[in-house]
């Protein structure tokens, strides 16, 4: 391995920029981070480059330990989006520079400049300044010099960054060339998905200081794991589905699935299902499309952008489908598509035409949380809990929609719910002394996830993870990924032995711990510290919770029926939301992202 | 007329020209001229007499001196204060990124007495300097101390915009690169902020040469001595002698000049050998 980060973690004024990353990136591979501004992907691309410290992790280059080694002696080299050129220098000069610092004799230096120019095809611009130079020409001088002291790594942070299209892309050919020529292992840090599936062996997605998903660029497009990176990486409509025995259902209608998956856990649920705009097909009526039928629309917008065309189609019947949202996070009843030349010669469209709305594909992300549901005694209370500002953010941050519940009897023994028998995602209550009956009462109904909120509760600092039974361990660490996607907080697993525990059974505590751990980083992509504490579950938890203000639960259970006895004074106090994750089964192992192709009934 | 056409998209430029000229003119051209004229007025023995007397290369020696060696000093302290300002963030700076530019504000007067009073044999520092054999107040060293107060924000001033040109990208692209910290100054910072550093020098040295009030507290003025020059023309003025004056005030317009267009031509000597050199 070229590069090895193992948990790095850089915080800026007490919050995480870099969040427990670990990544290991091979020799001669041309690996690209990506991520909007301000996701920690440069921070993390200093910490490399030896210019940021770190303040947890280690990061290792080809098996060295440099985790405390300076820039200066790392031997990486690295190009800035705006150049860094030593402008009283000429480019000569700039190529020589660290050669010159090496003390190299001047006849080499000379033969190795003339061979780096050559490299970015530069020769004879020696004597020039920076100034004399343009743009992409700076850049190219740029990289011939990191690459001058024949670096083992070669960093890139968003090298095109203040180019014009037509040379951002020949420099990109450039960069690719002298990368494969050189055999050399190189980060690019960018925040065009474009860029990244054009360079990349590999692309890593970062966001919130986390490392989201990593994969080839054709598999991150095709399946990808979250809703972050199937909306940054090139457009998608994100629409809540249910999954059922038969396949995939949009509202009423059953989109025939030739390649069902296994039905995850043992009934059927809600999925976000990811639709990209060139799998939506446009047919006059449902006889005349191909693929599978999917709902009614009207043509709201169309916009000419060359080779494709690109439109909003606003859904027609809110009853058949609820897209949760275009991937740009604005409207919520809009499908976005894009059709080739080709498609529009074959059927053209005017805006507020009717059409009738097919997929020819559709990927089911394995997050567990779907969507949002309040639930309270009477409409006035449900919706006010729609207003809680870390609910509200949540959902915001996961482009899903907040619907409401009225239960009357909530909580009361004996007594029925008076909903649809089914709870669709996760269903949030209001906090307060009483509330563990209400969630129980719940969890009897049948939901899954119940999220317990405090009035002020706002987006969490550190999300504590535990379970009571080992059979939930997968599904609440399922849950727990996905909430930590959205927020920029630390994790921690807390496992917990009683106080009585033999030392002969300690070891096996520890083993438990460290399996979780690997679980969570090599199923869900969660990065999270491990604590083992001995004594009573519930009240290490409440300890552990009362040290710090801004702190969450994530709590896992198996059996509803002791939740009041065995975790009751978790509630009470109604200091901090808690996640409960309830699961009567064992989860099966298949969890990865499905595809359909779906065919014409 | 087409070479100097529309320079600008303000129009007017025979306007502002005319404007300049006749400012640079009645605010600074004429009162030189007057000045030399009045010098010239003389006789070449009277003026020799005045201008080479003792007590005059005294002056100059002292007023020239210490007004170098006061920008010297602040040459170096104004380049640290202005990397300590561009570069750290502490709770403070901005008071005293302010507190620079007081010696601009205060009347030069009272920089003068108060220097007098910290440094007097009596004061909180001189009784401290006093066992030590050093006096400051009523010595070349106090008038230096005083020239250096005053030309400080000339220094500071000049090196903080060129400071927040050399980005810390370059200091971090030339560490990947191997360099060192020392390297690293001399190589990259130093090459891009000496043009203004040799700015800033000359504008305080100027601001010294010049300076009259605060200087006389603090120097005890004993002819041969503690006596600069611009208390000299002072005093001739004091015995009505005009000429003798402003023959005084003509050789220090022409050293001024003299060392000014040294370092203007320093300064663009030394541009052009950076720019080539480095290697």
């Amino acid at each position: 391995m070229s590069i090895t980060l193992d948990q790095v973690t850089k915080r800026y004024q007490g919050s995480p920029v870099v969040n427990d990353v670990s990544l290991d990136i091979g020799d001669g591979e041309f690996f690209v981070l990506l991520g909007p501004s301000g996701s920690g992907k440069s921070t993390l691309l200093r910490a490399i480059a030896g210019l940021a410290g770190v303040d947890h992790g280690r990061i290792a280059l080809h098996g060295r330990d440099v985790t405390h080694v300076s820039a200066k002696e790392r031997g990486v080299g690295l190009v800035f989006q705006n150049y860094a050129l030593f402008r009283h220098m000429t480019v000569a000069d700039n190529i020589e520079f660290a050669l010159r610092v090496r003390r190299m004799k001047a006849a080499e230096r000379r033969q190795r400049r003339q061979e780096l120019l050559r490299l970015v095809s530069l020769e004879g611009m020696d004597e020039r300044l920076p100034a004399q130079l343009s743009g992409g020409q700076q850049q190219r001088v740029a990289v011939a010099r990191a690459l001058a002291h024949k670096p083992e790594v070669l960093l890139l942070d968003e090298p095109f960054g203040a180019l014009d299209a037509k040379i951002r892309e020949e420099l990109r050919r450039t960069i690719r060339q002298v990368q494969r020529e050189l055999g050399i292992t190189t980060v690019l840090v960018t925040h065009d998905q474009e860029e990244a599936f054009a360079l990349a062996d590999r692309i890593g997605v970062m966001n919130l200081g986390r490392l989201l998903e990593i994969g080839q660029p054709q598999e991150l497009y095709a399946r990808p794991a979250t809703r972050f990176v199937a909306t940054f990486l090139g457009a998608a409509n994100l629409i809540l589905a249910r999954q059922t025995r038969d396949g995939i259902r949009f509202g009423k209608t059953a989109v025939n699935a030739s390649a069902a998956g296994p039905l995850q856990g043992a009934r059927e649920h809600e999925v976000v299902a990811v639709v990209r705009p060139e799998e939506v097909e446009i047919a006059p009526t449902r006889e005349d499309l191909v693929s599978g039928y999917l709902t009614r629309g009207a043509v709201e917008e169309i916009v000419f952008t060359g080779a494709l065309e690109r439109m909003r189609i606003r859904i027609q019947d809110d009853q058949e489908a609820a897209p949760l949202s275009n991937g740009n996070g604005s409207g919520s009843a809009f499908l976005e598509v894009t059709r080739t030349q080709h498609e529009q010669r074959a059927f053209q469209i005017a805006t507020g035409q009717h059409v009738a709305i097919g997929v020819r594909r559709i990927h089911i992300l394995p997050t567990p949380l779907s969507s949002f549901t309040t639930c309270a005694t009477t409409d006035a209370l449900a919706e006010a809990l729609v207003q809680q500002p870390l609910l509200a953010e949540l959902a915001s941050r996961m482009k899903t929609r907040i619907s409401t519940r009225v239960e009357p009897k909530l909580g009361m023994p004996g007594a029925d719910c008076e909903g649809a028998p089914e709870f669709s995602g996760t269903t949030v209550i209001a906090a307060h002394s009483d509330v563990v009956y209400q969630a129980q009462w719940l969890l009897k109904m049948g939901a899954e996830e119940i999220l317990v909120l405090p009035q002020n509760a706002s987006p969490p600092q550190r999300v504590l993870i535990h379970w009571a039974d080992e059979a939930v361990r997968r599904a609440t660490l399922a849950v727990a990924a996905s909430i930590l996607r959205h927020v920029s907080a630390e994790a921690i697993y807390i496992g917990i032995l009683p106080q009585q525990t033999p030392v002969a059974q300690r070891p096996h505590g520890m083993r438990a711990l460290l399996d979780a751990r690997s679980e969570a980083q090599a199923v869900h992509g969660l990065e999270m510290r491990t604590e083992l504490r001995f004594g009573d579950v519930s009240n290490e938890l409440a300890r552990q919770l009362g040290d710090m203000a801004g702190q969450m639960l994530i709590l896992g259970i198996r059996g509803h029926a002791d939740l009041a006895e065995r975790f009751g004074s978790l509630f009470a106090e109604s200091r901090w939301p808690v996640l409960i994750v309830h699961r009567q089964h064992e989860s099966p192992a298949g969890q990865a992202g499905q595809l359909y192709q779906a065919g014409q009934a | 007329m087409a070479a100097i056409r529309q320079p600008s998209v303000l129009p007017g430029f025979g306007l502002t020209f005319g404007f300049t000229t006749f400012f640079l003119s009645a605010v600074v051209l004429l009162p030189l001229a007057a000045l030399v004229l009045m010098a010239a007025s003389m006789t070449w023995h009277d003026f020799v007499h005045v201008v080479f007397s003792a007590r005059a290369m005294g002056s100059y020696r002292l007023s020239f001196g210490a007004s170098f060696l006061a920008a010297s000093i602040n040459l170096v302290f104004g380049f640290i204060i202005a990397w300590t300002l561009v570069r750290y963030e502490f709770p403070g700076r901005k008071l005293i990124d302010a507190l620079i530019d007081m010696p601009f504000a205060l009347p030069t007067a009272v920089s003068g007495i108060a220097l007098t009073t910290v440094f007097a044999e009596n004061g909180w520092i001189g009784q401290y300097l006093q066992p030590l054999g050093i006096k400051v107040a009523y010595t070349w060293i106090g008038v230096t101390v005083a020239l250096t107060l005053i030309g400080l924000p000339f220094a500071v001033r000049s090196v903080q915009p060129a400071l927040l040109e050399v980005q810390r990208d370059l200091e971090d692209a030339a560490e990947t690169l191997g360099a060192g910290r020392l390297y690293v100054f001399r190589r990259i910072i130093l090459p891009t902020v000496l043009p203004a550093l040799l700015t800033g020098f000359t504008l305080a040295f100027a601001r010294a040469v010049g300076e009259y009030g605060s200087v006389i507290f603090i120097a005890g003025n004993l002819p041969m001595k503690t006596e600069i020059t611009p208390l000299l023309i002072v005093i001739r003025l004091e015995e009505f002698d005009y000429k003798g004056a402003a023959a005084l005030g003509f050789v220090m317009l022409v050293i001024s000049f003299v060392v000014l267009l040294m370092i203007n031509l320093l300064q663009a000597w030394g541009r052009r050998r950076i720019v080539a050199g480095a290697r």
